[in-house]
């Protein structure tokens, strides 16, 4: 299997190292597979795929497009990777469907494979009778779907998406990973980041966890998720108030971390959850509802975050 | 690392090759470079489609105001004081367009990420850049056009119209905004250009010999205007006026031929759109 991308010891500092923002970043991409990076705001995964489209520069180590420095080789970069970005769309005045069409031949198709992918797209995101609207005129998620399409549109071999299903409701996330799964099975590689972890962990391939600058982990899901395989996880709604006092209580079962105002969460060992279960039934404790279920992606990634976050951290982006 | 799903493991990957392929243009790199220039330039004339009135009111109302207060000032003025008078407020106009318009539009796509979408794309940047400089044209000549007009009819004076008028508005138009381009390219912070372009078009309009005569200047101030491509404009576009071409108006004209070529080179070489350190 070829190699797409391979990053050695990458490193970004700013105001001369005193901010990092990646530190010793390490991986491959291998063709035709879904690496999913996740972490928190500010975690350095945008500043990471920056320096994979070669948009920024590293402080040290070297970023790797099909064995040859992303620096020396951008155009190509541009030419093979579809890249979605988080900023503001650049391509407020133009009309939905010139949005897309545009991109199509700078990407180098022709007029009618420029106009025949236009109109799937425009049909794929329910998005026909809007063809004449100015971007600027549409919601925020059409813009956001209509920036995804300038990524379609063509067929790069390889699409860098940042929070692709940021701020759109159920539905067109839900499309927005169709059409993530379908490029993928015509042999796109795809490099995403995203928040939506439980909706990521369906689609990608490989994890990896970004914090603080760092890669805390990068594997398959299903090794990532033998990290907590002897685990459950115990997720309670407190009385409001009286979160602090149940974590006391129950301090013995795990390490709590509270989710929301009166709800908190731990992953406790399997051996321990009938214990915990008699506990919960016959201790009295201001508890409104909880339930124990095994562990998801997204409770690894906070089981991996949470062991990194003991010792001190740096300072980051 | 860990294996490939199995899905992948079955896919001819050289075939996929094939696939990216599809639908791409079968051009040389010129036909190819033509059509990402129309291209860009489409995209560009969106920008001033849905604004263009405005855009025409901006360029025309301060030289409008300037000539038409020049002309309540002066007292019995000279043929060609009338026509400095004229062919400095055409060009403040362009300054206030192509010099200090453009700066601030570009600047502020530029800190606000838009450039990202188009350093994503396969283009080469001397095509965005003239894409750009097709845009400051585009906003730029009609006001040129109309001050032209009005100015005549407020003073009364007849211009000589010859095909020399040609490369002179031309190159005047793309040496002015070929410095509000580079300026908005290299901007550090918008609110920096913003300043900067403010000043730079009061004092390029009002202290070198736009409006005025060289001798009226200081020296400093003469000196100054030099490095200004105002200054060879003013001279070529006053003198193709009132007497059509001549080794002067030719001699100005290649001074702002080396005006453009100079920002467009400065914006090749100085300004890496695609990586930032």
């Amino acid at each position: 299997m070829k190699l797409i991308y391979q990053l050695e010891d990458v490193n970004k500092t700013y105001k001369k190292g005193k901010v990092v923002a990646n530190q010793n970043i390490s991986f491959d991409v291998q063709q035709g597979e879904i690496l999913g990076l996740l972490g928190p705001n500010g975690a350095g995964k945008s500043t990471l795929i920056k320096q994979m489209v070669g948009h920024l520069a590293p402080t040290s180590g070297t970023v790797c497009y099909k064995g040859t420095s992303v620096q020396t080789q951008t155009k190509r970069v541009a030419q093979e990777v579809a890249y979605y970005s988080q900023e503001p769309h650049a391509l407020t005045s133009l009309k939905t469907w010139e949005a897309l069409y545009f991109t199509g031949r700078l990407r180098g198709l022709t007029k009618e494979y420029a106009v025949k992918q236009t109109e799937e797209l425009l049909e794929r995101f329910g998005m026909q009778d809007l063809r004449h609207k100015l971007l600027k005129n549409v919601s925020g998620g059409q813009k956001r779907l209509i920036g995804i399409g300038t990524c379609l549109i063509g067929f790069s071999p390889v699409m860098i998406l940042d929070e692709p299903t940021n701020e759109l409701d159920p539905k067109k996330r839900r499309l927005v990973w169709d059409l993530i799964q379908e490029r993928n099975r015509q042999g796109v590689t795809i490099i995403l980041v995203t928040h939506n972890v439980l909706e990521a962990e369906q689609v990608v391939d490989r994890v990896a966890v970004v914090n603080h600058g760092k890669l805390l982990a990068i594997d398959h899901v299903s090794v990532l998720k033998q990290r907590v395989d002897q685990r459950m996880k115990l997720e309670i709604t407190t009385s409001l108030g009286e979160s602090d006092y149940v974590c006391q209580s129950l301090s013995a079962l795990g390490h709590w971390t509270q989710t929301g105002e009166n709800r908190i969460r731990a992953l406790i060992e399997k051996q321990n959850a009938s214990y915990a279960i008699d506990v919960l039934t016959n201790q009295h404790l201001p508890i409104e509802e909880y339930s124990l279920v095994p562990p998801n992606l997204e409770d690894v990634y906070f089981h991996i975050d949470d062991e990194q976050d003991r010792p001190a951290k740096a300072e980051v982006v | 690392m860990g294996e490939i799903k199995p899905a992948m493991q079955n896919q001819d990957l050289q075939f996929q090759d094939t696939v990216f392929l599809q639908g791409q243009e079968q051009q040389s790199i010129i036909q190819r470079r033509i059509t990402e220039w129309l291209i860009l330039a489409r995209i560009q004339f969106t920008i001033i489609r849905e604004a263009w009135v405005w855009i025409f009111i901006m360029a025309c109302m301060f030289p409008l105001t300037t000539l038409l207060f020049l002309k309540f000032f002066t007292v019995d003025p000279t043929p060609a004081v009338m026509t400095r008078i004229i062919t400095g407020n055409m060009l403040f106009g362009l300054i206030v367009m192509g010099l200090n318009s453009m700066a601030q539009e570009i600047s502020w796509q530029k800190h606000q990420g838009h450039f990202t979408y188009y350093s994503s794309l396969p283009i080469a940047k001397i095509n965005f850049i003239f894409a750009n400089l097709l845009r400051g044209l585009i906003m730029s000549v009609p006001s040129f056009i109309i001050l032209a007009m009005i100015g005549q009819l407020a003073y009364g004076i007849q211009f000589h119209y010859s095909w020399g008028l040609v490369p002179v508005l031309l190159l005047t138009v793309f040496s002015v905004v070929g410095v509000g381009v580079l300026i908005g390219f290299w901007s550090p912070s918008h609110q920096l250009t913003n300043m900067l372009v403010q000043a730079l078009m009061m004092f390029v309009s009002f202290l070198t010999p736009v409006m005025v005569d060289m001798n009226q200047l200081p020296t400093i101030l003469q000196w100054f205007s030099y490095i200004f491509p105002t200054t060879y404009a003013a001279d070529a576009m006053r003198e193709v006026l009132i007497s059509g071409w001549s080794p002067s108006v030719a001699w100005n004209t290649l001074v702002l031929l080396l005006f453009s070529l100079i920002s467009i080179v400065l914006i090749l070489k100085k300004v890496d759109w695609r990586v930032e350190q």
